[in-house]
């Protein structure tokens, strides 16, 4: 197998591989401030519930979680999964990934000093008002650090998908590796991963001076 | 004289350091590294007691018996199997290996057993034949001979063709699952994996007509042909002393498949 096959073959992989990472950080994102807001609530019963789903989300293999999504309708009701293969990757690590980020919300929102909000009481600001307009903008520009070490480890996750038999750029690289007995395709995975996470730390570092508002 | 008495001192302390170093040597053990996928039934797995068991495990160990030789378990994974040789922290690869098609990329034993791949099937799923896989979502383990045979242009890759998709799982007990669940309406399978897959369930049968066929050897360094020689030996001798007929019967699924000394 010449390189440019090698290269084309695992093209069609990193695209998938680069799909999972988008639609998952598209997904978990949004989650991650939803199932944060559960597990801050005032309601007792729904913050146990929560904190208890994460604990369980976080205390698990992703792996594992992978095989529950798919496997777990087929195994618990008896429904068919024909076709279901994309989705339950998709929720799997959308869910794992929410949960990871809801954390690290809750851990920005805390460190807010009680001051801001008393001031943005007296200044008239509704709750809502606070929470996003004064808050929010301080907690993303605390936590970015954190998100960027997540958002890295996620583009080397996605290899897990192909526990669900997606062919993503990782497993083509072990089966060309198999079949040429070569160790290139993994030095071009390799590169692959790290070009991907270099642009990711790249953006994150811009998004990180751009908000830079105090300095 | 006095210098005399010296080198004879010297002398007989050479002599006795040798003999001690010829003692010591013959001590200690030679270690034989087999390397092997844990996640191989019926060749390799984790017995019910935890322990490593399987055809080519106690196959090993037989060797290394008869050889005197200190028998190491290496699981390795799988992908990972060419740098693990090439290493060195293995001797052999030696787990159900294909080495049909893999002729010139080790130095082979002699095939220890055929084996064929087949389509497994849900009995009550009205596929007959290979012709009826047209349309059909097919799946397989990937870098097993099946997976090869599949996307091989001499082998079956026209067959494949018809499909209407081939999903690649990492293990075929992920594959059986989803075949189980009505993901997938056949398995590509070894037949004597497919065999230990689907044991104690009637659900399942293989079709008649076969895939491709092949032979499993052990594979060693290709410039380990003293090594590859010995175990050769070895496995004549057991073969002769009946042990590896008697390692056979254990194991239903592999026991008519055995082609040594036929």
């Amino acid at each position: 197998m010449t390189l440019t096959t090698m290269l084309t073959t695992m093209g069609a992989g990193m695209l998938r591989t680069i799909g999972i990472f988008f639609l998952t950080l598209i997904g978990s994102l949004p989650l991650g401030m939803v199932i944060m807001f559960g597990r801050k609530s005032k309601n007792r019963v729904l913050s146990a519930i929560v904190k208890g789903f994460i604990s369980i989300i976080r205390g698990t293999p992703l792996m594992l979680q992978l095989l529950v999504w798919y496997f777990g309708p087929y195994y618990l009701f008896g429904w068919s999964i024909k076709g279901y293969r994309y989705p339950a990757i998709l929720i799997g690590f959308i869910v794992n990934y929410a949960c990871y980020f809801a954390e690290i919300y809750r851990g920005g929102i805390e460190a807010m000093d009680r001051g801001q909000y008393e001031a943005a009481e007296i200044l008239g600001y509704s709750k809502s008002q606070t929470f996003f307009l004064i808050i929010l903008p301080q907690v993303i520009k605390t936590i970015l650090p954190s998100i960027t070490n997540e958002v890295i480890t996620l583009v080397k996750d996605t290899s897990l998908a192909f526990t669900l038999a997606y062919q993503e750029v990782f497993s083509l690289a072990k089966q060309i590796s198999a079949s040429e007995t070569s160790f290139t395709p993994f030095v071009v995975a390799g590169i692959f991963y790290f070009v991907a996470n270099y642009v990711v730390a790249y953006v994150m570092d811009r998004i990180e001076k751009s908000m830079s508002f105090y300095s | 004289m006095k210098r005399f008495i010296a080198l004879l001192l010297v002398v007989s302390m050479l002599v006795s350091l040798t003999a001690c170093g010829g003692a010591a040597a013959s001590s200690e053990k030679r270690v034989f590294k087999h390397g092997f996928d844990l996640d191989y039934p019926p060749y390799s797995y984790i017995n019910e007691d935890g322990s490593m068991g399987g055809f080519d495990v106690e196959l090993a160990q037989a060797v290394c018996e008869h050889l005197g030789w200190e028998y190491q378990a290496v699981p390795f994974n799988w992908d990972a199997k060419d740098a693990e040789l090439n290493a060195g922290s293995c001797d052999c690869i030696w787990s159900g290996f294909t080495m049909n098609g893999r002729e010139d990329d080790y130095a082979w034993s002699k095939a220890y057993s055929d084996n064929t791949q087949m389509i497994m099937v849900k009995k009550d799923s009205g596929i007959e034949t290979l012709a009826d896989l047209a349309g059909k979502t097919v799946g397989v383990q990937t870098a097993t001979s099946a997976y090869d045979l599949l996307n091989d242009e001499e082998g079956q890759a026209e067959l494949c063709k018809t499909f209407a998709g081939l999903e690649v799982y990492e293990t075929y007990t992920i594959a059986f699952n989803d075949l189980k669940a009505g993901a997938i309406d056949a398995i590509a399978i070894d037949v004597t994996s497919g065999q230990y897959l689907m044991s104690g369930s009637e659900d399942y049968k293989f079709l008649d007509e076969m895939l491709g066929s092949e032979q499993y050897g052990i594979g060693f360094r290709k410039d380990d042909t003293e090594l590859r020689d010995t175990i050769n030996k070895a496995l004549d001798d057991l073969v002769a002393d009946g042990t590896y007929a008697k390692i056979g019967e254990k194991y239903p699924e592999i026991k008519d498949f055995l082609c040594l000394g036929k």
